[in-house]
């Protein structure tokens, strides 16, 4: 706890995810070594089936209960015969890899783990810390120090993140996903989930079917009502192998307990789903046609002053189709400095990180960002290096800076400032006061080669409607274009 | 024995028990300011407050201690931005060995609490010594007032007005805006709320917060002070080794023997003047019985 170290089961999760594997990598034209263990995933779907999706999602796990939930309830009543496509989610699929042919990265709004670990990074478990703050609050009003005391540091320890912007939209989204599954059950699994139909193109070749024995077999309908994800058991000819998670629920209703999962070499003629080649077509070029569209924006010309990415960030252009908006970096953030961005990066850059001083500085010596980013959007830093990347500059407002509007002393950004030497200098200034007199103060003044753009002095800066000293990002050193300095001859230029 | 043997021997014991310290010589009161100086931080900080008479003058059995060291920043200890946690751990060891019920260790800090918690080694160190580290909780803060010739009132944490004994340990270094900070700016670390505000009269500040929190005890850390870029530095050659402790009840002749490792003379810092002149302390060391040693 307080260690700069999360080991790599954090982003694991995400490099068995082929979606993102395939995505990242048509996108961006770069292969990130350890996505490499998306194969694995592949290679037990093609054996087994899509028995990730049943036993191995959290996201399907998330829906899987919320439709037991709704089902004992009673707001979700099966149909008993479900006419709805599951063809859709193809169609997602068809979008997010015609997309990415274009260099356009946009697996990141609806790949199952990206979308689960942002809703709760970003809005599940900051909505769950202020309940607990409540609770402790609570405890702490009624005087039962005793009790709230032990809870309250207990708390503190998992050092969670509490404020984010677009938290309470993630919230939302990630509500009506699991609502959804009171319409249908298993919602997203059967329409919406792009890497369920990717490992659905896997799964034609399972080992282990479904088979009803029709000696047992009453024709109750229960196994194809019930089948969590539209795969219709029965009749058997029309099981639909792509869509068959393996759940077992078919097997478990069946009153007559007949359908089993024999292993079976031979290939048996199977139901496929339907997917009309015109919608094919449509989604496919859409697709295609969306990263020209999102080039209109002006993000691509002009860098915005806000967007202030992570230290260990790549080239903006390369970074937008590397991210994956999972969240990760904006959890594991110290200062809770890290924010989803909304327009500030363009369309492409929805949800990506950026560091929002206001909220939160990006602490010195903390490379956390960078461990667990799973695609290499961040590259992994050492401190040494980390401390000397340069994100941004600080700028001084004088016409809020107390020394120099008010003539009071105040040096809190100098005081704050973590390089050595410190990139915040003084002068003496004099402040022409309101009532004719003049005051004397030692005032800050940047030496903009030593700022390396944390933000500290921001976030701490008393004027706090307005800090007085702000940083933009102009500077920052793996963008050869949002500079503001001519290069000394000799010197080298923004590396990337 | 017959009864007037009785009383001669009755009387002269009670009168040797009155003055029997003038007859036999009895040694002197100990001094009111320690400064030791050696290798390890943990001898030498038990060797300043046991030339001082040892913990039990300062800490009673049962009592409820809290020692404020400086945890505010994430820095190593070799940066000489917190207190050194060997230092730490010494004081917590002594107290407990005085008889106090419990001890903790708290700073609100500047940087995110967990990191400075865990860098800087303090955490560690005083758990080990047998002490409750507890993080500063916003839910024990009290608006309290502060009696202060400047500050009126302030939000300040439970755990220290609830204590029985604090005890301040600090680390010396160089401040931009007051020159030095040496044990009085450490009270922050027991504020909550707005405290970047107070650098508008921090001199004056600082001072309102020692009388205010009156410590047990005042132990400077000069072990590895920081001489440059303060009050966290950076680099190692922003530090330098003066492997002394002082120690005294008086915070002011604390100071000004600390701001000597500085070449700075306590004339030149404000806050030591006010302090003076509200009577916390005296800066006159020559008027004071002064321990200094190498061991």
């Amino acid at each position: 706890m307080g260690e700069d170290y999360i080991g790599p089961t954090v982003e694991r999760f995400f490099h068995f995810d082929p979606l993102i594997a395939l995505t990242t990598f048509i996108a961006s034209r770069a292969f990130f070594a350890s996505l490499a263990l998306a194969g694995v995933t592949i290679l037990v779907t093609i054996v087994l089936g899509r028995v990730v999706c049943g036993w191995a999602c959290p996201l399907g796990a998330v829906h899987q209960f919320a439709s037991f939930v709704f089902k004992k309830t009673k707001f979700l009543r099966p149909n008993r015969d479900e006419k709805a496509s599951v063809a859709w989610k193809y169609y997602v699929l068809a979008f997010v890899l015609a997309s990415a042919v274009f260099t356009l990265d946009l697996v990141g709004i609806l790949d199952p783990l990206s979308f689960l670990y942002r809703s709760f990074a970003i809005g599940v478990f900051p909505g769950l810390t202020h309940v607990a703050s409540g609770l402790v609050g609570a405890l702490y009003g009624l005087k039962l120090d005793a009790a709230a005391q032990p809870v309250s540091q207990w708390f503190q320890t998992l050092a969670l993140n509490s404020t984010f912007r677009q938290g309470l939209l993630a919230f939302a989204l990630f509500a009506l996903a699991v609502g959804l599954n009171a319409k249908k059950e298993r919602f997203w699994c059967r329409y919406v989930c792009p890497l369920g139909a990717l490992l659905g193109l896997f799964s034609r070749w399972n080992v282990f079917k479904v088979r009803v024995n029709m000696d047992k077999c009453i024709k109750c309908n229960l196994c194809t009502m019930h089948c969590q994800t539209q795969a219709v058991p029965y009749p058997n000819e029309k099981w639909r192998s792509a869509e068959c998670v393996y759940c077992g629920t078919c097997a478990a209703i069946c009153p007559t307990a007949a359908i089993t999962f024999p292993a079976t070499a031979k290939p048996e003629k199977l139901d496929t789903v339907d997917l009309s080649r015109r919608k094919l077509i449509l989604t496919t070029g859409l697709g295609a046609f969306m990263a020209p569209i999102f080039r209109i924006s002006p993000a691509r010309k002009r860098a915005d002053l806000k967007l202030i990415r992570p230290p260990g960030a790549i080239a903006e252009e390369d970074f937008v189709r590397r991210c994956v908006k999972c969240g990760e970096c904006m959890k594991a953030c110290p200062t809770n400095a890290l924010q989803p961005a909304l327009f500030e990066a363009g369309p492409q850059g929805l949800w990506t990180p950026m560091l929002v001083p206001r909220i939160g500085y990006c602490e010195y010596y903390c490379s956390l960002c960078s461990q667990v980013c799973p695609t290499g959007a961040i590259r992994e830093l050492k401190i040494e290096e980390k401390t000397t990347i340069k994100i941004g500059s600080a700028w001084i407002n004088k016409n809020r800076c107390i020394p120099y509007a008010l003539g009071k002393p105040c040096i809190v950004c100098e005081e704050h400032c973590p390089t050595s030497p410190k990139a915040i200098k003084f002068v003496m200034v004099e402040a022409k006061l309101f009532d004719g007199t003049t005051a004397t103060q030692k005032a800050p003044v940047i030496d903009n080669a030593l700022c390396i753009g944390c933000g500290i002095c921001e976030t701490k800066c008393p004027v706090v409607d307005e800090p007085a000293i702000y940083v933009t990002s102009v500077g920052e050193v793996r963008s050869k274009t949002n500079q503001l300095l001519l290069p000394l001859l000799g010197q080298e230029p923004p590396q990337q | 024995m017959d009864r007037r043997e009785f009383l001669k021997g009755a009387a002269a014991a009670g009168l040797y028990m009155k003055m029997g310290s003038v007859f036999v010589g009895a040694e002197p009161a100990g001094p009111d300011l320690a400064a030791i100086t050696g290798e390890s931080p943990a001898a030498i900080t038990k060797a300043a407050v046991d030339a001082l008479g040892g913990m039990k003058k300062f800490v009673g059995r049962g009592d409820k201690v809290v020692i404020k060291p400086n945890i505010g920043w994430d820095r190593t200890p070799e940066m000489a931005a917190c207190t050194n946690p060997e230092v730490v751990r010494a004081l917590v060891e002594m107290c407990l060995g005085a008889g106090a019920k419990q001890v903790v260790v708290m700073d609100n800090t500047t940087n995110q609490a967990q990191r400075c918690y865990a860098r800087s080694g303090i955490a560690e160190a005083a758990k080990q010594g047998g002490a409750k580290v507890l993080f500063t909780d916003e839910n024990r803060l009290k608006k309290v007032t502060l009696k202060g010739a400047w500050l009126k009132e302030w939000d300040v944490f439970q755990d220290f007005i609830e204590a029985d004994k604090v005890i301040n340990v600090p680390i010396a270094k160089v401040h931009s805006l007051c020159r030095l900070t040496l044990s009085m700016k450490n009270w922050l670390g027991a504020l909550g709320g707005a405290r970047n505000q107070l650098h508008q009269k921090l001199d004056e500040a600082i001072v309102d917060l020692q009388a205010f929190f009156k410590p047990t005890l005042t132990i400077l850390d000069a072990y590895r002070i920081l001489v440059r870029n303060g009050p966290q530095g950076g680099r190692p050659s922003d530090t330098e080794l003066v492997k002394t402790v002082v120690a005294g009840a008086d915070a002011v002749a604390v100071d000004t023997l600390g701001a000597s490792f500085f070449g700075v003379r306590p004339e030149e810092l404000l806050y030591l003047r006010l302090a003076q002149e509200r009577g916390l302390g005296t800066s006159q060391l020559e008027k004071l019985r002064v321990e200094k040693r190498t061991i």
